[in-house]
């Protein structure tokens, strides 16, 4: 069977380049399809993952975790008391990466020109920057200095909509613990600049200042947590819902709908690319064998006059076609491996990059080469490559020695 | 070596019938062949064009069925045989010439008389060892590595004559070897399998109407309109 199969390999490749052109275009054909599948995979991973990251970080983190009946109705009513021993332990060991606890209402906030509602959020800025970017967003004064700080900070937008400014101050109103109506004074600190809807929807003072203004004690009504791998995620939860039965803990998945969904549609435009892709090759493939075993239907015949067996005629065929699908599928994966890789430093979006942020991804996107999916989708391909080749290698191996020695091509 | 009547024949064929449907006319090719072919026979089947030599030929070696009738290579009857069967046949006890397209063009004359052996899995060193005496028994050991393209057609037939005894098969089936061959190939060739045929004792059964052909056989079959009209030995 070795010797067979030796012959086989001899005749497949030196076949594969009786006609260089037209192997030569089969193979890069096959080639530019896997490179724009593979560097296309990579490069919307990138930017899903800028996608999460940027939704991620603003203000949601890998999950968060609420007194059970918060996320329904977000009132004071559904607060819950700081973390226990027992869940800041979970909270401070891996995979978590950092955590911040959170006192959030529905308030509304009013200067000398209009009155807006909003959440207030009363954070610790130290805890608050190791799991959210809005910290380092501040394009106008400062952030917050402590949890007793008595500052706000107010998004741009939500600035010129008040008609004030930094330095100026503003009233801020919630109901109260008791059901009373709490208001409270505040100056503006500093002025972050993000998504409208963040900058319109957020104001952020010390923690312990609103847990003051509202009579909550240290009561709080959310914990967000940060998870840096995502794959560790589940994990988590699991590890926190049994630190914490009584509470609600939620990924980022059932928190934020919307970017799961996305998250998971760029892995689908992917395959659909795929198979877009296999369509085409499949056209090519098939078109090439067919003319391949046209053009030599009188060999074929010598061969099987001498005693070759239809079913090595076959494997002659396919093992020309997994040469040079092979031959391609490595040309594509060493191609775009070898751009992914470049490009794993960042792209810079550039001029992309307003529009990058509207959709919420950020202006650099760093692609990864993943080796193992790559390898997988080239498998695919090959392997699909192969397959489709069975038709022509099956006509092939159909022909009878006599018609097709006496076959005029 | 003279061939042994008395004990059993290489070929036996009795009753061999062929028709070839065409469109809805039956056309016969063979109307009841009755031959026998004994070891070391060095026949020629002649006739005229399209009297059935080659559908004959067709049949001895397998690469056909019969409409009716049986065909015995070496005590095996062949007509039954599946084609994965027949191949293998073929593969282990004949040999094969053709008139044209004889060789691999991606194969040096070398790696083509080895083919055969290689499908017959015959290890590397082996292989190498008897395509190389084969080609030295033909003529052409020197040019063992050119690809068919660089042969001229008396080469290639010597080639395809190498790669047809390499495997010692029991019978050589030659369908016009020298049909297209200048006269001194021709005669080359002839000369050569006779040689081969009297030092080997392998049974050659040879298609022709080349006179040259015909003169050096000692058996001289003649087929008319699918039938053998005379046998004669010399």
């Amino acid at each position: 069977m070795n010797a067979a199969w030796s012959l086989l390999m001899a005749l497949a490749w030196r076949n594969l380049w009786r006609n260089p052109r037209r192997a030569a275009i089969t193979a890069i054909v096959v080639a530019a399809g896997l490179f724009s599948v593979l560097t296309l995979d990579a490069m919307m991973q990138a930017w899903a993952q800028s996608s999460r990251d940027a939704t991620l970080e603003l203000l949601t983190g890998s999950g968060q975790i609420h007194a059970q009946g918060w996320l329904d109705d977000p009132v004071l009513d559904h607060r819950m008391p700081a973390p226990s021993p027992e869940l800041s332990a979970t909270l401070n060991a891996a995979p978590i990466g950092g955590w911040a606890s959170r006192v959030t209402v529905p308030a509304v906030i009013q200067s000398e020109y209009k009155t807006l509602p909003l959440s207030l959020m009363g954070v610790d800025p130290a805890s608050e920057a190791r799991i959210s970017t809005i910290p380092d967003m501040v394009v106008e004064g400062s952030y917050l200095t402590g949890p007793d700080d008595g500052e706000i900070v107010l998004g741009r937008h939500l600035l010129e909509r008040l008609r004030t400014q930094l330095g100026r101050r503003v009233i801020v109103m919630a109901q109260a613990a008791d059901g009373t109506l709490a208001q409270r004074g505040f100056v503006v600190a500093g002025v972050f600049a993000g998504n409208t809807a963040i900058e319109d929807g957020y104001a952020f003072t010390g923690q312990r200042t609103v847990q003051q203004m509202l009579g909550i004690g240290s009561d709080i009504s959310e914990i967000a947590f940060r998870v840096p791998d995502n794959g560790q995620l589940g994990a988590a939860v699991t590890s926190l819902k049994a630190a914490a039965p009584e509470l609600d803990v939620k990924p980022w998945t059932a928190l934020s709908p919307m970017a799961a969904a996305m998250d998971s549609a760029m892995g689908s435009y992917v395959w659909i690319w795929l198979g877009i892709v296999f369509v085409l090759m499949a056209i090519g493939i098939v078109n090439t064998q067919l003319m391949a075993v046209f053009e030599r239907v009188r060999e074929f015949g010598l061969l099987m006059a001498l005693g070759m067996k239809p079913r090595l005629i076959l494997a002659l065929v396919c093992v020309e076609s997994a040469l040079l699908v092979g031959l391609g599928v490595a040309v594509g994966f060493v191609a775009s491996a070898a751009l992914t890789w470049g490009l794993s430093g960042g792209v810079d979006l550039g001029g992309l990059a307003q529009g990058a942020e509207y959709f919420g991804g950020s202006r650099m996107l760093y692609p990864h080469f993943d080796m193992a999916l790559s390898l997988r989708e080239a498998a695919l391909i090959w392997a699909l490559g192969v397959l489709v080749a069975l038709w022509p290698a099956a006509r092939a191996a159909r022909a009878n020695p006599v018609e097709a020695m006496s076959h005029e091509t | 070596m003279k061939p042994d009547t008395q004990v059993s024949p290489i070929v036996r064929c009795r009753g061999v019938t062929k028709v070839y449907r065409v469109g809805a006319v039956d056309v016969p090719a063979l109307s009841g062949i009755d031959l026998d072919l004994a070891p070391g026979d060095f026949a020629t089947l002649a006739g005229p064009s399209g009297s059935g030599k080659t559908t004959l030929l067709n049949m001895i070696g397998g690469l056909d069925r019969p409409t009716s009738g049986t065909v015995e290579i070496d005590g095996q009857e062949v007509t039954a045989l599946s084609s994965g069967a027949r191949a293998a046949l073929r593969l282990h006890r004949i040999g094969f010439v053709f008139q044209a397209y004889n060789l691999v063009p991606v194969l040096s004359a070398l790696e083509n008389v080895a083919l055969t052996l290689q499908l017959l899995g015959v290890g590397p060193a082996e292989r190498a060892e008897r395509a190389r005496v084969a080609l030295d028994e033909v003529g052409i050991g020197a040019l063992a590595d050119r690809r068919p393209a660089y042969l001229s057609g008396g080469q290639q037939q010597r080639v395809a004559v190498a790669r047809a005894l390499v495997t010692r098969p029991v019978i050589v089936l030659a369908d016009e070897p020298t049909a297209n061959l200048d006269s001194t190939n021709a005669d080359g060739l002839i000369g050569l399998m006779s040689d081969l045929n009297r030092a080997s004792g392998t049974t050659f059964l040879i298609s022709s109407h080349d006179a040259r052909v015909i003169d050096r056989s000692r058996r001289h079959i003649e087929v008319v309109d699918g039938k053998v009209v005379s046998d004669d030995r010399r």
